[in-house]
């Protein structure tokens, strides 16, 4: 039994690649060493991972309220962790590493 | 008499069933209880007291309190009765009230973080008994941790604001919780600012760590394991089970620790913690990593940060 592949593309960098529909689209790029949305805990809880769906179908496990609200959600904002494609999917990154780029303090 | 140990972690989770399978199946916790709110509880198979680990179904990941046994009951008005003399607000709570607890003690750490005391919790033993016991039960499943090690708390730290929570909490724990600091990272321009903290009550490098980042968190809770090898075994379970690894086995040089890193299914982090390193006496001198040996300090054999370790947590209340 061979799983549905469709094809993902983050708008922001023109990435494509590959998704299995029983694995998430951020699991799928990390697995194919593919980049451009941050990659963080892959349980729905830190938010890194969060994207916008411009087009496709997806389907959702549960995602931490504190990054995605309801209102959010209907407008297609979701962690890429928790989300497998049932379609070609496009997409936009919206999570980001908090203060990748300065750190004056050694953690922050 | 004081703080004796870390007594349990409350951890929420998103998905109940994936958490149970995960803490029970994969690290090897005996699930003890379920409570009618949903609420499972959780014990190593060496910790006596009736759980570790209290999970809580929520829709947002995260710690909702950490707590510590103290030795006596009478340790709950002293120290109940220092921390409000340190000006932090302390709630007296009822037996029960903490599930399975006698009384217990309530406050907010300055790092935002909810702490209780209790004296008392429900007995159950460890799996192998007490009389003429075996080194280790039939019954382990998966990693077969020992018990809840510690946890590590991010803590506000923006210095230019005059914010450094880190501080503030490891004073508050040295000098009305009597922990004893073995460990700190000390950074900035001319090396002053102290961005985190390891500290102790019992004899281990820590019961208890504070780290700065931008908000306040859970960073880990840690279970123990007793050497390297069990390590690498633990971290072949998660790959089993398909568990989301963030570092692979290794060493610290922070603790001596032997670890590795991973995320519950809900994206709590997850840390197998192995090894004495050290034995932590009161007298013994605090040791000092400074800011361009952090990496090493965290990870000892590339003396690298990776960002996701620094970056990627939950919330902390
Ligand atoms: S990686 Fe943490 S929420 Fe997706
Ligand atoms: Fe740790």
């Amino acid at each position: 039994m061979g799983a549905t592949r469709h094809r993902i593309t983050i708008l922001d960098t023109g990435e494509v690649y590959t998704c299995p529909d029983s694995v998430s689209v951020l699991k799928a790029m990390a697995q194919l060493g593919r980049k451009g949305i941050p990659s963080g805990c892959h349980g729905g809880g830190c938010g890194v991972c969060k994207v916008q769906v411009v087009s496709g179908e997806i389907e959702t496990l549960t995602m931490s309220r504190t990054h995605v609200s309801e209102e959010e959600e209907r407008a297609g904002f979701a962690l890429a962790c928790r989300c497998y494609p049932g379609s070609d999917v496009s997409l936009k990154v919206v999570g980001k590493m908090q203060k990748a780029v300065k750190r004056p303090y050694g953690f922050v | 008499m004081g703080v004796m140990r870390i007594g349990h972690i409350n951890i929420r989770v998103l998905d109940m069933d994936a958490a149970l399978h995960h803490y029970g199946k994969v690290l090897g916790l005996e699930k003890t209880d379920m409570d009618p709110a949903g609420n499972a509880y959780l014990k190593g198979w060496d910790e006596w007291d009736k759980y570790s680990v209290m999970l809580t179904p929520a829709d947002r990941a995260g710690m909702n309190h950490i707590a510590y046994k103290v030795e006596n009951d009478s340790d709950l008005d002293t120290l109940g009765k220092r921390i409000r003399d340190y000006g932090i607000d302390v709630e007296e709570v009822g037996a029960g009230e903490l599930p399975y607890c006698g009384r217990s003690i309530r406050f907010w750490l300055p790092s935002g973080h909810l702490m209780y005391l209790y004296a008392e919790k429900e007995f159950i033993g460890k799996t192998v008994g007490t009389t003429n016991p075996d080194p280790w039960p039939d019954s382990i499943q998966g990693a077969g941790v020992h018990w809840l090690d510690h946890a590590l708390l991010m803590c506000e730290l923006d210095p230019e604001k005059g914010v450094n929570k880190v501080a503030e909490v490891t004073h508050f724990m040295q000098q009305v919780l009597d922990f004893k600091l073995t460990e700190q990272v000390m950074v900035g321009p001319d090396g002053d600012v102290q961005a985190a903290t390891w500290l102790a009550r019992t004899s281990t490098p820590h019961d208890i760590a504070f780290v700065g980042g931008p908000v306040m968190g859970l960073h880990h809770c840690a279970f123990f394991l007793d050497e390297w090898t069990d390590v690498l075994k633990a971290a072949d379970v998660l790959a089993k089970n398909k568990v989301k690894i963030d570092v692979t086995p290794q060493r610290h040089g922070i603790t001596r620790g032997t670890t590795s890193y991973f995320f519950d299914p809900s994206g709590n982090r997850n840390e197998t913690f192995a090894g004495l390193g050290y034995l932590a006496q009161p007298d013994m001198p605090v040791i000092t990593w400074t800011e361009e040996n952090l990496g090493s300090g965290i990870f000892y054999h590339t003396g690298e940060l990776n960002e996701a370790f620094t970056e990627v947590y939950t919330e902390g209340a």
